[in-house]
């Protein structure tokens, strides 16, 4: 004889368990291996780069996007691009700046899931002084860690990176991508 | 005044070559070791790319020049010179040769290595690039580039430094035989005023 689903005790039973375990987002902390990378173009030559560290904290449910909040805290000293010129130019007042704006941050709080493991987050980047709205797109592998696969474009002007005489976008484009791969282990 | 190089004089191709390398060379040292001080922004980059494309046309000046050698020969050491001193010149000519060569090719791979930006001749087109970036490399041949810059220029206070002793003190053809043949005297013109 199966058991009626349909009685009080049983429903109230399948809420329960329904609100207890998955509905709580996990709490994740930055595993190593992960990486944070930008390209751009020079006079049309793509170059890349790595800033000197960063840092993710993610609170993320896949069942529950909207819930979901990302915290990466950027590190602009020691950027790396394979030259030490561009290094130093990239970490100077013209640039970075990072005598006055040691790091960057990158906050969103907006998640919405496009299907496919396929997210979007609207979040605010603040860098060299200045905070605008950027948006990351990002594939969710999960696992243990689990894998943060995301894409995001930056416009460098919008944040006054490489004004004045580097501000011809026919030199260096305005927009940058932004690449990563972050992984997740569950927070201690 | 012959085009090829005959037994006793350098011809008119040799000349040009030497002088004109002469003077790139010298351009290129005086950007090459003041370049360093500028400002690095887009306005003076092409400084850097003016020492570059100058650098690439005396790496092909030489090509051509040493063909030219090769096909048209040297002057003889001038009557009288010591074996052991037209030894200690030729050898200094083919180093000299081989540095005009080695420093646009080191200064070109240190550019390459670099992965800065194109490299365009001039503005005109783009260089091929010699190697992918790599910053060890470019280290290197930065280091080689300039070493090999100061080596050139014991060679030529040396070079020179022999033609002027034996113009000054010896007084033959060894540095004449480099420059254009003078003119022949023009005729002496009567000043109208003094006709008796």
């Amino acid at each position: 004889m199966s058991p009626k689903l349909t009685s009080p005790a049983a429903v109230a039973a399948m809420l329960v368990a329904m609100m207890s375990a998955p509905v709580a987002a996990a709490d994740y902390v930055q595993a190593p291996g992960s990486s944070l990378a930008f390209a751009t173009k020079y006079d049309g030559e793509v170059f890349t780069g790595q800033f000197g560290g960063f840092d993710t904290r993610l609170s993320f449910d896949p069942a529950q996007p909207e819930a979901a909040k990302l915290e990466v805290t950027i590190q602009l000293v020691g950027t790396s691009t394979g030259n030490a010129d561009r290094d130093s130019t990239l970490t100077s007042s013209d640039f970075f700046n990072v005598a006055k704006f040691a790091q960057a941050r990158y906050v969103a709080q907006s998640f919405r899931a496009l299907g496919d493991n396929r997210y979007e987050a609207d979040g605010t980047l603040s860098l060299r002084g200045v905070s605008k709205p950027v948006t990351l797109a990002f594939t969710w592998t999960p696992g243990t860690p689990a894998l943060l696969s995301g894409k995001a474009t930056v416009k460098r002007l919008d944040f006054g990176v490489g004004g004045g005489d580097w501000a011809d976008t026919g030199t260096i484009p305005d927009e940058v991508a932004i690449s990563t791969r972050v992984y997740l282990r569950p927070a201690p | 005044m012959t085009l090829k190089n005959t037994d006793d004089r350098w011809g008119s191709v040799s000349q040009a070559f030497h002088w004109l390398i002469v003077l790139l060379i010298l351009g290129l040292a005086i950007v090459g070791l003041t370049m360093g001080e500028l400002p690095r922004t887009p306005k003076y980059f092409w400084v850097y790319t003016a020492h570059k494309s100058m650098g690439i046309t005396v790496l092909v000046l030489m090509l051509l020049r040493l063909a030219w050698r090769l096909y048209a020969g040297a002057p003889r050491p001038v009557a009288g010179t010591p074996g052991w001193q037209a030894a200690i010149a030729s050898v200094t000519h083919w180093l000299l040769y081989a540095l005009a060569l080695a420093i646009p090719l080191s200064g070109w791979l240190y550019d390459s290595a670099s992965g800065l930006r194109p490299f365009r001749y001039f503005g005109q087109f783009d260089m091929p690039k010699l190697v992918a970036p790599n910053e060890w490399l470019a280290d290197r041949a930065r280091d080689t580039h300039e070493l090999l810059f100061w080596v050139l220029v014991v060679l030529v206070a040396l070079h020179a430094g022999a033609a002027i002793y034996h113009h000054l003190f010896q007084r033959d053809d060894t540095l004449v035989r480099m420059l254009p043949r003078r003119r022949p005297a023009p005729p002496v013109v009567q000043d109208p005023d003094h006709v008796a």
